[in-house]
């Protein structure tokens, strides 16, 4: 428990569940006072006191602080799912963790809970993440959680959907798609595959090919994820996507309409290939059904039409399959961990502070 | 010098042939099916309200509407096939060498395809479906282009005016081909394919609609065993109640089925308003949350489980569950034990 929490005093009124999905690109939390909320997993320190005057804010977070980016010590503290300091990437060990043991604070506080409730939370961690990982998220979240457990991200959707058996999970993120099979038990290693064909690499194919088509045109990776976000497709007859990119200051206008489709496409295969590892060792009796409840989730299943493209790539490599798309995308992974945290026997939950 | 008619693919805009142009290629394509004996599919396809959607949303939503319908239609159509659109935005789509059951199969699929597409407009996302009228050359009355033509007509108006997304082939090419050999579809003329189908008028030969529901009744109700005379002897008022029934439900069906549309503006109504309100609550709350603050009232909001927790022990996913959080439990409890320095994993379950 933190030491923030026993100044406080008594914490005897309940307990605020909290199911949090701790992204690269997105954090959300579903909690069980009702609010449902999600801010950009960016979190910014001002760089200098005049910085600060003008901000008049120590911490900035989400798209406030991608916003004035310019003026901040800027983070993105979690890199393929996981806490950037874990993956030894970085210099800055320090202030990723900092950032985001900041921005866990900040999720738990716009979750608005009493001062006389207990906080406890159950965060989803991508489906093949290492001890260290895991570690390295622990540690953020108890500074600010009286109990705190991890979950594989597909299982928490595939529970809070209550699809418990011979269902095959694609929940598809910023940093990495996590592919797990659910057969009525908890999903071992072998029930899981954690790739990095993900939202992320999307924006490089798009960038790498906006960038060999029109070598002139100027933008950012923070650009081309917007453009993702609001144009990105895999279907043959999507509507053009004709933007504007600066080239030599002057806004020009470019299609990129076969570049957004083929950067999108590009997640497909591998996904398609994980599915059938997944699949081809599954008891060949149950493998049909299996292959016909394939659920879409995460950020990523936002593309427009890709269920129909995954559909069609099985059908090419695994003889068909049927993909359902679920209700909420972005909130599937925070609503599961939500219904885990509240299905714990108190008496788990307490052995954990 | 002979003089070549060209077929031009640049009136409508969207490299698509015109509707005269499609007729012109339909006459040669059933010429030619007749000639060497091959099956041939016709079909007229209009996009449900499109002209609502263009005073709702403007030209350009049209427009992009439009393109992308075209594409995909031709994305289900082979490069032998013809599509080709009129003014009033209807597609006419001919496909040679295309077996009724396959024509079917097309419609259907064009059907489900076009529900599945989405349109961003104001924010807000528009769906779309189509009607389609289905004919071939396969029944024997289809003698002529003109008869498919007006029966794929007939089956577009049928879908249209049954709330559309739907396919209908009417099958009444008989009535058709009559109609035309007594000149009412006069194959020197042009046919105005763009007219919106209607119910044709009987012909003075052929029974009226009550002579043939009339016989059809009088046949069911032998075939049941139905008392004839018991009926003649019926008083008239008594079988006219019985009509007025009939009638009465069977509106009430229609009613429900026909008012589908309306149900979609309410939703479209209802979600503005949805929306209008949510703006204003987060406003309000906003402002409670400034003011709470300035007296230094507690901010919280309560959580709903303070008091019931668990697992529900009436579900039938009970035992499932119960295995799988404390499997959860399990493994949160080691990586805890192996997170602490220098102490083993040691039982979850011990007492304390």
């Amino acid at each position: 428990m933190s030491s923030e929490t026993t100044q406080e005093g008594q914490k005897d009124k309940g307990v605020l569940y909290l199911g949090i999905d701790l992204g690269t690109s997105r954090t959300s939390v579903a909690s069980s006072n009702g609010q449902r909320i999600t801010i950009s997993s960016h979190v910014g320190y001002p760089k200098d006191v005049v910085s600060k005057k003008l901000l008049k804010k120590d911490i900035l977070f989400g798209d406030e602080a991608v916003e004035h980016r310019l003026s901040l010590k800027f983070y993105r503290p979690l890199a393929a799912g996981v806490l950037k300091h874990s993956n030894k990437t970085t210099d800055d060990v320090e202030g990723n963790m900092k950032a985001a043991a900041d921005l866990i604070r900040e999720i738990i506080r716009v979750s608005l809970p009493r001062k006389d409730e207990l906080v406890y939370g159950v965060i989803g961690v991508p489906a093949q993440a290492a001890i260290h990982h895991k570690d390295a998220i622990i540690r953020a979240a108890r500074e600010t959680l009286d109990s705190v457990m991890l979950c594989s991200e597909p299982f928490a959707v595939a529970y809070g959907l209550d699809m418990l058996d011979d269902v095959l999970v694609i929940d598809i993120g910023a940093g990495t798609t996590d592919l797990c099979r659910m057969h009525g038990t908890m999903p071992e290693d072998s029930d899981q595959i954690t790739n990095t064909f993900a939202g992320d690499y999307v924006d490089d194919q798009l960038s790498a090919l906006i960038k060999k088509k029109h070598p002139e045109a100027q933008f950012t990776s923070r650009m081309i994820q917007t453009l993702k976000e609001r144009y990105a497709s895999v279907s043959d007859s999507m509507p053009p996507v004709v933007i504007e990119l600066p080239v030599a200051g002057k806004p020009m206008s470019f299609d990129i309409t076969d570049d957004m489709r083929t950067a999108c496409r590009s997640i497909v295969t591998p996904m398609v290939e994980g599915l059938g590892k997944l699949i081809s060792t599954f008891d060949p009796e149950f493998q049909h059904r299996l292959k016909n409840r394939v659920l879409l989730a995460g950020g990523g299943s936002q593309i427009k039409g890709l269920d129909s493209a995954i559909e069609q790539e099985m059908k090419k490599l695994l003889g068909g399959g049927k993909v359902l798309r679920i209700e909420e995308p972005i909130y599937g992974g925070a609503n599961g961990a939500l219904k885990i945290a509240h299905d714990m026997p108190a008496e788990y939950w307490e052995k954990l502070k | 010098m002979p003089e070549f008619q060209t077929v031009r693919m640049s009136d409508t805009g969207q490299g698509l042939f015109s509707g005269a142009e499609v007729e012109s290629l339909m006459r040669v394509e059933f010429e030619r099916a007749r000639r060497h004996k091959f099956p041939l599919v016709c079909m007229r396809v209009a996009i449900d309200r499109i002209d609502q959607l263009h005073d709702l949303y403007g030209v350009e939503s049209k427009d992009e509407i439009l393109r992308a319908v075209t594409a995909l239609m031709r994305d289900s159509m082979r490069d032998s096939d013809h599509l080709g659109i009129t003014q009033d935005d209807r597609f006419l789509a001919v496909f040679p060498h295309t077996t009724p059951e396959t024509g079917q199969m097309l419609a259907k699929r064009l059907i489900a395809n076009a529900r599945k597409m989405r349109f961003e407009r104001d924010g807000r996302s528009l769906r779309i479906s189509l009607s389609v009228g289905v004919a071939h050359n396969k029944d024997e009355a289809a003698t002529s282009f003109e008869t498919l033509l007006a029966v794929a007509d007939d089956g577009l108006a049928v879908a249209d005016a049954g709330g559309g997304d739907r396919f209908v082939e009417t099958e009444l090419y008989a009535l058709y081909a009559n109609k035309k050999k007594r000149g009412g579809m006069d194959s020197d003329k042009p046919l105005i394919i763009n007219a919106p189908a209607r119910p044709l008028p009987a012909a003075p030969h052929e029974p009226t609609r009550e002579e043939l529901v009339g016989k059809a009744l009088l046949e069911k109700l032998m075939s049941q065993g139905f008392d004839i005379d018991a009926l003649a002897g019926m008083p008239p008022d008594m079988i006219a109640q019985a009509i007025r029934a009939f009638s009465q439900q069977k509106n009430v069906v229609e009613a429900g089925a026909g008012s589908d549309a309306d149900k979609g503006r309410q939703i479209d109504q209802l979600e503005r308003r949805i929306a209008k309100l949510t703006h204003v609550l987060g406003i309000t709350e906003d402002e409670l949350r400034r003011v709470a603050t300035m007296k230094g009232i507690d901010l919280g909001l309560a959580s709903i489980y303070s008091t019931v927790q668990g697992l529900a022990t009436d579900t039938s996913l009970y035992e499932q569950k119960r295995e799988m959080m404390k499997t959860i439990f399990e493994a949160n409890f080691e990586l805890k034990q192996k997170l602490k320095p220098g102490s083993g994993p040691g039982s979850p379950f011990e007492k304390k």
